[in-house]
């Protein structure tokens, strides 16, 4: 089986593609100009900021640069796009022949390229009485295309590649917190000879069942020795389903034509010039390397925190990576929530560490120094502890009746419980409160 | 005779030579009075292009060049006549009204902007913001009998110009002396960060250099009609006279302009006309409860046309698998090739001197008999420079039977004060003359 993706993320910059309306959240059709409304006369302007973030995408994924790029117009006629042209790279993207590590696995990137995401459309009233609105307000958002080659061997895999790029961007430029789900994939999948398109898949799960459907249904047809026919197919996310949109537009169909208004830009030195941060996938593999840790502990120490490894790599100057690997996963990384901002306390943590790695002092007196570190936090924890009982007795002196309750039906305990939640705002997490309340009250029954 | 007061003459213009399609309710005691041609937008004043499916279209903010004017202190008096989006070369291609040629209404003003060019001839101390993507400044300059400059591409920003096609497009001015235009050019020149493509201009000289010798290509003077040669001749020997060298050059390539030209300029066109289709802006007649593909069939079967039309399914077959290398592309590698010959001439010459167009004004009942074949050809001479993206002026340079005669000429990139220069030198040599308009 391969399977090959088509990925479109949202670039996180403040101003669209070719104008300056904000990219933010707004009312339908308050983010827009004559610009992004493709108003005669209007005319785009690049947003470096979007070139530099594609480019560092491309630069990430190991993609060949060329010097010198430009745009072009893809013309169809759309109610949602504003010009019934987008503006996007066709001949000139900005990396190629680039790849990507997954699991070990190398996923060849084709290519990588900037354009301009349509307006939205938005379809109300019952059916048969349906009415179109169209949103603007997505008209001119920059989208970052990225295209791999048909590297991948099952739809569990496609969706691990895009959750591990995720990973990878959203550490190197910040992408949005929500892409798992809105990242949109046009996907081509094979289990013979012909490829099947399904078009404009969102978000991670729905790439995964529909490739999964997809790969049933291809297989199904071959071993009934009936042929798979080259199409694009639709993903119907409520029934779960593929289904044929009965086209098939080839590229060409496009009529490309260089986009004349923005002109060429010369990339090479603005492409070299970019200080790219090392992503946790990458720092993890690094980790594996540099100290003979296994994968499963870098990729936790990765994922945990940024500044967790960072903890690690400073323990690794002192003491064996052993050592450091059992400190930091074990007392370190349960106090590290007191710990990861106070770096003034952080060399002591590696003190104590150290002291117990030479022999100086018992593995118990080293934990009990880290606690105590990190004790700080600790009294507070316990001063707030001390609260939530405060919390739960008061009630249930002032509510006599729970009390009685509760001897009939253990149930009566949500009383308290909704209460105390209620009131101290979800400082004390549902188990913790769950479990005192439980106390409290079987004390006094 | 009396001489009708500027405000009568711009009613004028309007009424009997439909040189405007619109005009401001009241001219105020400005600077100076200027009129933009109608694919140039404007607070105020609807932006038409000469297009119906444009109708109602009142832009929210003024085209550069048009700010620019205003904020030396022009008033902006009216909209001019233009062939729809540009495509023509006699302005008898417009959804509102046909100019009149002020030496003869019975006679095209040339285009498409026309009625700038009728505007600039019928205005003492009038400017017109024209626009130029294969000759739609020369051939109404020639025809009217004034003065024109067509910038090089990228000198004026292009900022709210209603594109026809973006690679070839310059906004330039008309006049009935080289003084004005030099005068406002001065103005309307330099980047724009809202026209990216003004961005990477040199700064413009403040003043120019005379040339010292020109190049007539031999190519240019085949197909001429005779009393357009005439005066050519004419004009060419007053040159000499003047102390310029003038030199029979060759310049093979220039067969090549045109359809490569047309390929270019319709590919570009065919993706801006999209747009138009009856949402967001402009005219919208047809019946909403339909599918979106026969609304926008219908809009625009209906608003553009037959020119617009026929250069839609020109420029989008031009574009389409299995053509686009064999046109669209190659066209582009034509461009470079004529740039690479004129810069060759520019080694001996500073100019290229020809006609700018092949006849003199020709009657509409003429027109109608021509095929577009035919008109496309006309523009023969003035569709290299444009391609190039190279400075030109046109100039009366003869008078025939009573109609003007013009010469083009044309310089290397930026060179546009030189082209003034010897445009300002020429007046002296040759007294220009208008036709009289009375009350």
């Amino acid at each position: 089986m391969k399977i090959g993706l088509e990925m479109h993320f949202q670039l996180p910059t403040r101003s669209k593609l070719f104008c300056s309306c904000p990219t933010s959240a707004a009312d339908p059709n308050h983010n827009i100009c004559p610009v992004c409304l493709g108003y005669p006369g209007s005319r785009p302007s690049l947003n470096r900021k979007a070139l530099e973030v594609g480019l560092s995408i491309a630069r990430f994924l190991d993609c060949r640069i060329e010097e010198r790029v430009w745009f072009s117009r893809k013309t169809y006629f759309y109610p949602d796009l504003a010009k019934n042209f987008q503006i996007t790279q066709y001949e000139s993207p900005l990396g190629t022949d680039g790849h990507f590590d997954l699991n070990g696995r190398r996923i060849g990137i084709w290519r990588v390229h900037l354009e301009e995401d349509p307006g939205r459309i938005k379809r109300v009233g019952r059916s048969g009485e349906e009415v179109s609105f169209v949103d603007y307000n997505r008209s001119g958002i920059p989208l970052v295309e990225i295209v791999t080659a048909p590297d991948m061997q099952s739809p569990a895999e496609a969706r691990a590649f895009i959750d591990q790029l995720i990973i990878e961007l959203r550490s190197l430029c910040d992408l949005d917190a929500q892409d798992e789900q809105k990242v949109r994939v046009d996907a081509n999948i094979s289990v013979g000879e012909e490829r099947v398109e399904i078009k404009n898949v969102q978000g991670l799960r729905n790439v995964e069942r529909a490739l999964k459907f997809e790969a049933a249904r291809q297989t199904k047809l071959l071993a009934a020795g009936k042929k798979v026919i080259l199409e694009t197919r639709r993903y119907d996310e409520e029934r779960k389903v593929t289904t044929s949109a009965r086209e098939k537009e080839t590229e060409e169909d496009y009529g490309y034509i260089g986009e004349p208004d923005l002109g060429e830009f010369h990339i090479g030195q603005m492409a070299e010039e970019l200080d790219l941060k090392e992503t946790p996938l990458v720092r993890a593999r690094r980790l594996m390397a540099d100290h003979g840790i296994n994968e499963v502990t870098a990729k936790q120490l990765v994922l945990t925190s940024s500044s967790l490894a960072d903890m690690f790599e400073l323990l690794c100057r002192s003491v064996s990576s052993e050592k450091a690997v059992t400190w930091t996963m074990g007392p370190i990384s349960s106090n590290w929530s007191a710990l990861q901002d106070h770096h003034e306390l952080w060399s002591e943590v590696v003190a104590a560490v150290k002291a117990d790695s030479d022999g100086e002092i018992t593995d118990n007196e080293a934990k009990r120094r880290i606690l105590s570190l990190a004790g700080v936090k600790q009294e507070t924890a316990e001063a707030g502890d001390a609260d939530l009982d405060h919390m739960i007795s008061d009630f249930i002196d002032a509510h006599p009746e729970v009390l009685a309750n509760y001897r009939k039906n253990v149930k009566a305990a949500n009383t308290v419980i909704g209460h105390v939640m209620k009131e101290s705002r979800g400082r004390y997490s549902s188990k913790d409160v769950v479990e005192e309340v439980r106390k409290e009250l079987e004390k006094r029954v | 005779m009396s001489v009708p007061a500027p405000h009568e003459l711009i009613r004028f213009a309007k009424e009997r030579y439909h040189a405007f399609t619109e005009i401001a309710e009241t001219f105020v005691d400005a600077e100076f009075h200027f009129s933009a041609k109608d694919n140039l937008c404007a607070n105020g004043f609807q932006a038409r292009a000469g297009s119906a499916i444009l109708e109602g279209y009142v832009p929210p903010f003024d085209a550069t060049p048009v700010h620019r004017l205003k904020t030396a202190g022009g008033q902006l008096v009216g909209k001019t006549t233009m062939d729809e989006f540009g495509f023509g070369t006699f302005c008898v291609n417009s959804a509102h009204g046909i100019p009149l040629n002020p030496f003869d209404i019975q006679r095209s003003c040339g285009g498409s902007s026309g009625g700038a060019g009728a505007a600039a001839c019928l205005i003492p101390g009038h400017i017109a913001l024209g626009v130029s993507t294969g000759g739609s400044i020369s051939g109404p300059v020639s025809f009217c009998g004034v003065v024109g400059l067509s910038p090089t591409y990228g000198r004026v920003s292009r900022y709210g110009l209603i594109d026809y096609g973006n690679s070839l497009d310059k906004v330039g001015l008309l006049s009935r002396s080289a003084t004005l235009v030099r005068e406002h050019f001065q103005t309307i020149a330099g980047p724009d960060p809202k026209d990216p493509t003004s961005c990477a201009q040199p700064q413009l000289p403040t003043k120019g250099r005379m040339p010292d010798s020109l190049a007539v290509p031999k190519e240019a003077l085949a197909n001429l009609d005779p009393a357009v040669s005439k005066g050519f001749q004419e004009a060419v020997g007053r040159i000499q006279e003047m102390g310029v060298k003038v030199e029979e050059i060759s310049m093979p390539s220039l067969r090549y302009a045109m359809p490569a030209y047309y390929i270019l300029a319709t590919s570009e066109a065919s993706t801006n006309l999209a747009r138009y289709c009856g949402m967001r802006f402009g005219r919208r007649e047809e019946e909403l409860n339909q599918h979106f593909n026969d609304f926008f069939s219908g809009v625009r079967s209906q608003s553009f046309g037959d020119e617009a039309k026929r250069r839609i399914l020109l420029g989008t077959f031009c574009r389409m698998v299995g053509f686009r290398s064999r046109y669209y592309l190659k066209s582009l590698a034509v461009r470079q090739m004529l740039i690479e010959e004129y810069r060759k001439v520019f080694e001996d010459h500073q100019m290229v001197l020809t006609p700018t167009m092949p006849f003199l004004p020709p009657r509409f009942e003429d027109i109608r008999k021509m095929t577009p074949l035919e008109i496309y050809g006309a523009d023969f001479l003035t569709i290299p420079p444009n391609l190039t993206g190279m400075p030109h002026v046109s100039l009366p340079c003869a008078y025939q039977q009573g109609l003007p005669v013009g010469m083009q000429l044309v310089s290397d990139h930026w060179r546009e004060m030189d082209l003034l220069e010897m445009s300002s030198e020429w007046e002296g040599h040759f007294p220009y003359r208008f036709p009289e308009v009375g009350p």
